[in-house]
């Protein structure tokens, strides 16, 4: 999709993320309080679930892009400065996309161990 | 009543002041323009633009009080003193109150406020329903003011990109139009990060429009449509 298309296409996305994040979190809560999660075998049991694990990746990646979009939007608004402004959507680019990398890696590791 | 009128003259003044004014024995059911006419009588240097005086042509939408909204229609009596009169907000200012209006119409121009058909025409009318023709209502009625995009803080911001509420509300007016035949080209062109998507529902343009409208809703719809294409 071209960059004249993305008006659109984040603004939808920035509305699933947030449908996502809100269905995930009142699941979560329904978990939580139905299997309370009392220590590091419990927790481990349930996010080697790969349901679980993988809505989880997803509720990451949500909050992850949906952060991404607001602050993009903040940017756009607020800094004027082309180079200024590229140059912190870079820097929070590349810590969402670390952070991301994070929680993959240490949801894979839950899965397999 | 007192009045505080915000002054520029950009050949004398260095910067712009708040001159005040005081006008004895006002009926207090009489309008905004109607002082801002006595006004002018007793200092003849101060400007302001207005023509029509009963809320149809638009020329003296202000910032009244803090609010943008048009003086011909604005009592005195809601007004609480002193009056603080300023241009519309985000504007360049010419002289005193009357401000540049461009870059307003280029965006109100970019939108083509105007039927477009490919097809030839009809020999003797277009024809439209009278349902077809209800949803034009709450559309068509926008006089241009500018209350509305000068209250816009997505408008400040990005004055050159973001088309604000008054000219999206023509573009929906024609988009809603079912004589129309541009409706793919009318929202290729509005996609992308700023022509619209710069709205954020802030809601202000309904807040201050002068004849009731509701820009918001028609940015809601264009997206709508927008959405309905996708799917
Ligand atoms: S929508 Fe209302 S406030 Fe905006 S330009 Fe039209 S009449 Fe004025």
């Amino acid at each position: 999709m071209s960059w004249r298309a993305q008006g659109l296409r984040t603004w939808l996305l920035q509305r699933l993320t947030a449908i996502y994040m809100a269905l995930y979190l009142l699941l979560a809560l329904l978990v939580l309080y139905s299997h309370p999660v009392t220590g590091f075998t419990a927790w481990h049991d349930l996010f080697h679930q790969p349901v679980i694990n993988i809505a989880t990746i997803f509720m990451f990646a949500s909050i992850f892009y949906h952060a991404w979009v607001g602050v993009r939007d903040i940017l756009v608004d607020y800094v004027q400065p082309q180079p200024l402004r590229f140059m912190i959507l870079t820097l929070v680019s590349i810590l969402l996309l670390a952070l991301m990398l994070w929680v993959v890696f240490l949801m894979f590791g839950v899965l397999q161990g | 009543m007192r009045f505080l009128i915000y002054r520029y003259h950009p050949e004398k003044d260095q910067k712009p002041y708040m001159q005040a004014f005081e006008l004895d024995g006002l009926d207090k059911n009489k309008m905004l323009r109607d002082a801002l006419l006595l006004i002018k009588k007793q200092d003849e240097s101060f400007t302001f633009r207005h023509s029509c005086g009963e809320g149809v042509c638009g020329s003296d939408a202000l910032n009244i009080n803090g609010t943008n909204g048009l003086a011909c229609i604005t009592p005195l009596s809601s007004l609480k003193e002193p009056v603080e009169v300023r241009p519309l907000p985000g504007m360049p200012v010419i002289r005193d109150l009357v401000v540049d209006m461009a870059q307003f119409y280029k965006h109100y121009r970019e939108v083509k406020p105007y039927l477009v058909v490919t097809d030839p025409e009809p020999e003797v009318e277009f024809k439209q329903s009278p349902e077809e023709r209800s949803k034009l209502d709450g559309l068509y009625e926008c006089i241009l003011c500018g209350c509305c995009t000068t209250a816009c803080p997505s408008f400040w911001w990005n004055p050159e990109k973001f088309r604000g509420p008054a000219a999206l509300l023509q573009a929906y007016r024609f988009l809603a139009d079912s004589r129309d035949q541009a409706h793919d080209k009318r929202l290729e062109e509005l996609d992308g990060p700023y022509r619209m998507f710069r709205c954020h529902t802030i809601m202000n343009c309904v807040n201050v429009c002068p004849k009731g409208l509701n820009p918001t809703e028609a940015i809601h719809n264009i997206k709508r449509m927008m959405m309905k294409d996708v799917v």
